[in-house]
Formats: C-alpha cells, structure tokens, sequence
C-alpha cells in the first residue's frame, strides 16, 4: 500500500480483481444457465407488468402508465437496498470475508467503504427484473420517459443500498461493547468471531446397530441442520403440500389430476436434489476410511427414495375417489413410478459421482430435461430417456467402490 | 504382518507420485514415514486408507486386501487425516457416535471410549459444538480420536500430531504406543523429526514416491519416551492452582 495515496487506489484494485475473478469463476456452461434461469425469471415478471401497465397506458395514458412504471422500480428499489442491507449484517455478525482486516494498517474509513461496497453488490439482484418492468414498458410509455426512469431507478439502488447499509451499520455499532479507543468499526467485527461460537447441540448418543442404520440417522441429522441439504428437504416438502392441496375441496377438479401429476413429479425432482446435497456433505475423508460399503451408501439413500415416492403416491389417495380406475391408476403411477424413478437417478448419480456433487446436480438436471423435452415432443418418449438414464446410473453405481479421483 | 504395501504405485497425470513402493509394518510397531514436501507420505496414507485408488500395486490391512475387500479392510484401519473434512453440520460428540456406529462398537463402550479420548486430548467441554466453530487444532484432534476410537489394528497418521498442544501430543503419543503395546501397527508420518525419535520405532525415508532408507531406532539412540523439559514445565503451570487441570 503507498502510505502517500492512501489504501484507495489498493481497494479499487482489489475490487476489480473480485469482480474479474467472480466473472471467470462461472464456467461457460453455468453462465448459460444463469442467462436462461434469469431469462425466464425476467419473462415472467415482463407478463406480470405489462397487463397492468398496458391497463394504467388506456386509463390514463402515458404518464399513468409512468406512474405505474415508477412505483414498480422503487419497490424493486427498496428490495435491493433490503438485499444489500441483509447482506451487511450477516458480514458484521460472522465477520466479513477476506484477510485477518484488523490486522492491517487501514483507516476504518476505508475498510468501512469496501465492506459496503461488498455488500451492496448484493442489491444488483433485482437488476433482472428491473430491466423486465422496464421492457415491459415499451410502447406504453415514450423512450425517452423509460430511459429517464432508467437512470432513476439506478441512481436509487445505489442510495437507498448505501443508506441501508449505513443503518445496519449504525444497529451493530449501538449493539456493540463499548471500549475505550477502539474505532466503531473495529468493535464490531472484533465481536464477529466471539459471537460466532458457543452455538450448542443435544449430547451425542452411541445407538449401535448396523451401518447402514448409523448412516441412515447421519441423513436425518444433516438434514436436520440449516445447510443445503435442509434448504432442498424443505423445498421438496412444500411441492408435495402443493401436490397434495391440488385435490382441496373447492378447487377445479379438472385440473387436479394434472396438477398432482405435475407437482409430484417436481417434487420427486426435488428429492433427488436432496439425495445429491446429502452425499455433497458426505466427506470423503471420512465415508472413504470407514468400512461403508455399496449398499450402506447407495441402500441408505435409495430407501429415502422409495418413502419419498409412497409418501407422494400417497399423498395422491383422494383421487382414488375422484377419478375412474385407469385415471387414479395412472395418477398414483406418474406421482409414485415416476417420483422413484427421478429419486433413485439422483442417489445413483450422487454415490457413484462423490465427491464430485456439482458434475451429479448437472446430470440429473440434464437428464430431467432431456426427459421434459422428450415428453412434450413425444408422449410417453420422456418415461423412456428417464429410465435408460436410470439404468445408465444404476450400472455406475458400484464405482463407490473405486473412486476416480477422490 | 499387520499392513503389507508391494510395489505401490500412484500417479497425477505425468507426476509419479509414489513409484513402487512396498513396506511392512509388524504388530507392536510404530512405522514412521519422514519425506520433504511432495515426497509422497499423504499419497502413501490416502492410496493405504482407500481414499484413492493404486495404479499398481497391492495393500493389505491386517491380512485383508484393500482392493478385493475394502469394506472389510477399512474395518481394520484408522486414519487421522492431514486436513480432515467433517460432516459440518454435526458436532463433535455426533461425529464420535457416527464412526463408533459406523463400526458396530457396542454402545456404552463407544461412549466411555469417546468421552476418554476427549478428555485426554482437550475436546472435553466442546463435544456438543458444531466442528464448523472448530479451531483447526480442535478438528484434528477430532480426526485423531475418530482415528482411533475402534482400536483399530493399523493405525495411520498423516501429520496428525501437527497443531495439537503440548498436554494433547502427549496424550496422542501416549495412545499411540498403548495401540502399539497391544499388537496395532501404527504408520506415522510428520515433518517434525523429534516426534519422529522419540515415537517411532523405525524410519522409513521418502523421496520422490520412492524408499530410499530406512533408518531403525538403534540407529539414533532411545531418548526418554516422557515429556521433554519444556513440556514437563508447560504441563505443571497447567496444573498449578492458577493454570487450572491439565486437559
């Protein structure tokens, strides 16, 4: 750092390298699908604008629809300074990423700075559907009007994230201990480490019984804990709530049937996404050196694949009523077959992948979407590819046995 | 022979890792592994633990072969890694259950033995954290005790012994040769050559993937198996009224 200019120039450097590195860090296949999940995100909410900008365009003409336009970029707005400022109390409270920065020679001015600068990235999230209410402006409100609101809802983010900022700031530095001499700043973060102890559990209990079973009780623990594997647990939860109110009394029962069908699938989908978070935590380190065997790490997870599918199959009961005997026989075969077969996938591509769980989430999301297009192409050609991807998996499966490269 | 390596070899790529290495490791014995940097010793422990595959060679556990029964052969190692992973979900107490289970201990003997180990290395107390609040000493200690709970007949350490404090080394090398005493095979690799002296029973020199010696402990003498100087004053202020119970 030249001690002349000050640690300015060393953070702007610094800042460029981060956004740089983060750029080269997605690989041209994660940028794809990042541009096409922001691309669908981004359609949806154009069509949730346009219909009541276009309705605001005819009542009261341009300016109405500006309004409009306006009031959805400040909320927009609003979201990302929220964004921004939850980022920053999470960085204050668990300390923030990068070097030990109380011990280097910086005014807390400036480590102040970058650490908002860092947080405030974060209220670039709502950037995506911003430019989707702006499109969906178009024609309805004249050019030079949107640019303006452009540069307005720009100007905007980037105050009310700092403001946001600002305050939590301010909240961590009234919430830290006083200490004679110590800068706001340093209070704070001298607290992050301290707080980020101390959290404790229940005692462990030595149960004994087979591996498998010990396995078995691990998952439910793992799952049990906020990580990945509880975030995809709980998504797959609430799919199958959603599956089973597709039959509540006072909905269209015309549509229930596929509903159910096409929840539970999802559903399924997300219990393969769990199966392959569960083996994610699995370190190798330790499955590896321990006597687990094929069947205690592929059985385990293929047993919570299969109560995943009844459990769906079951949830699917009320049509067994509602519908004729092919019908319900069809239903429980898509919600049950179809969630067993997408659940087995991911715990096969899971254990004869591991470690590697980010190569096992992008095959089984290739293979389901393979098996999507298949089926809106061809009936019935979708059952085909999902159950040759299956067999594919199931015969890789004993690869545990022998890591490539673990 | 308690862990029998003919002509191990493993290779990165271009890199020869380990270039046919074989070595033995009778009961009672405290095998020390002593190479530089990149000479192969955590290849050597990873390729014998069944963390990686051979190119070529065989290893044995016990008389059990790595490669036609792993499970079994797993059944008769520990291994206390360099770096260990966890579940970091789970909290130390939790990882004890899960190896003990894992290896179909009977419970009340896993629970005695966890909560001895713990105490002798200083986890006491900070079982029922989370490991992701761990220092890097306190998760080695884990990985060692882990390594260890079952009794295992072979034993591999990869610098474990590394980043613990004095009082838990101690009890580490103490545990060691109490497994050694009782017919377990210990390979034992570190950088720190006192350790080496005082622990081991015969050195074996790595360099580049390949043998190049072994050195038997006749060749530098018995030092005192106890705790030097230093650590004899450092375990004292421990237990003074003012320092509080040793660990």
């Amino acid at each position: 750092m030249n001690a002349d200019r000050g640690p300015a120039p060393a953070f702007r450097a610094l800042q460029r390298a981060i956004v740089r590195r983060r750029v080269e860090a997605l690989e041209p296949v994660l940028r794809l699908e990042l541009a096409a999940i922001a691309a669908l995100a981004g359609g949806f909410v154009f069509w949730q604008a346009r219909l009541p900008l276009d309705h605001a365009a005819r009542a009261g003409g341009a300016p109405d629809a500006a309004g409009a336009l306006a009031a959805r970029l400040a909320l927009l707005a609003l979201a990302g300074a929220a964004l921004a400022a939850g980022r920053h109390a999470w960085v204050l409270r668990e300390g923030p990423p990068g070097p030990p920065w109380l011990a280097l020679p910086i005014p807390p001015a400036a480590l102040a700075g970058h650490l908002a600068w860092a947080s405030s990235l974060h209220a670039l999230w709502v950037a995506v559907p911003a430019v989707a209410v702006l499109a969906a402006g178009f024609g309805l409100v004249p050019v030079a009007w949107l640019a303006g609101l452009a540069a307005a809802f720009a100007a905007a983010l980037w105050g009310l994230a700092r403001a946001a900022i600002a305050a939590t700031t301010a909240l961590a530095v009234v919430a830290a201990e006083p200490r004679r001499g110590a800068p706001a700043l340093h209070r704070v973060l001298a607290r992050a480490p301290r707080r980020a102890r101390g959290a404790r559990m229940p005692a462990a209990r030595f149960r004994g019984g087979p591996a498998w079973r010990a396995m078995a009780r691990k998952d439910v623990r793992v799952t049990a804990r906020p990580g990945p594997a509880r975030a995809r647990a709980r998504a797959a939860a609430a799919c199958a709530a959603l599956a089973a109110a597709a039959w509540a009394p006072g909905l269209e029962r015309g549509l229930a049937p596929t509903a159910g069908a096409a929840l539970s699938l999802f559903a399924g989908a997300l219990v393969a996404q769990w199966l392959v978070a569960l083996a994610g935590a699995d370190p190798p380190g330790i499955v590896r050196a321990l006597p687990l065997g094929t069947r205690d790490m592929w059985g385990v997870r293929a047993g919570w694949a299969v109560a995943a599918a009844l459990v769906l199959a079951a949830l699917q009961a009320p049509a067994l009523a509602a519908l004729a005997r092919d019908g319900a026989a069809m239903l429980l075969a898509v919600a049950g077959g179809g969630s067993l077969a997408v659940g087995l996938l991911g715990a096969s591509l899971a254990v004869s992948l591991h470690p590697r769980t980010d190569h096992a989430r992008r095959l089984l999301g290739l293979w389901l979407g393979l098996a999507l297009a298949a089926s809106l192409m061809i009936p019935l050609l979708g059952w085909v590819v999902l159950l040759a991807a299956l067999a594919h998996a199931l015969r890789r499966v004993p690869r545990w046995r022998a890591p490539e490269a673990a | 022979m308690r862990l029998r390596l003919a002509s191990l070899t493993r290779r990165y790529g271009a890199l020869v890792a380990l270039d046919g290495v074989s070595l033995e490791a009778a009961p009672g014995e405290i095998v020390g592994l002593l190479g530089a940097n990149g000479a192969g010793k955590s290849t050597l422990l990873r390729t014998v633990a069944g963390l990686q595959p051979p190119d070529a060679g065989r290893v044995w556990v016990d008389g059990v072969d790595l490669e036609a029964d792993p499970v079994g052969a797993r059944r008769r190692l520990g291994y206390a890694a360099e770096e260990p992973s966890f579940y970091e979900e789970l909290s130390g107490g939790e990882h004890l259950a899960f190896t003990a289970d894992v290896h179909g201990l009977p419970p009340a003997e896993a629970g005695a033995r966890a909560a001895d180990l713990a105490a002798r290395l200083g986890l006491a107390g900070r079982l029922d954290e989370p490991v992701r609040r761990w220092s890097h000493g306190m998760r080695k200690k884990l990985s060692f005790a882990c390594a260890v709970l079952h009794r295992p007949p072979v034993v591999l350490c990869d610098e474990a012994l590394e980043s613990f404090d004095a009082a838990a080394a101690l009890a580490a090398k103490d545990e060691l040769r109490a497994r050694a005493r009782a017919g377990a095979a210990v390979l034992f690799s570190s950088h720190v050559t006192e350790t080496m002296e005082r622990l081991c029973d015969r050195v074996v020199l790595l360099h580049l993937g390949r043998v190049v010696g072994v050195v038997p402990r006749a060749a530098w003498g018995r030092p005192d198996d106890g705790p030097s100087p230093l650590e004899r004053e450092f375990l004292s202020l421990l237990r003074s009224p003012t320092g509080g119970p040793a660990a």
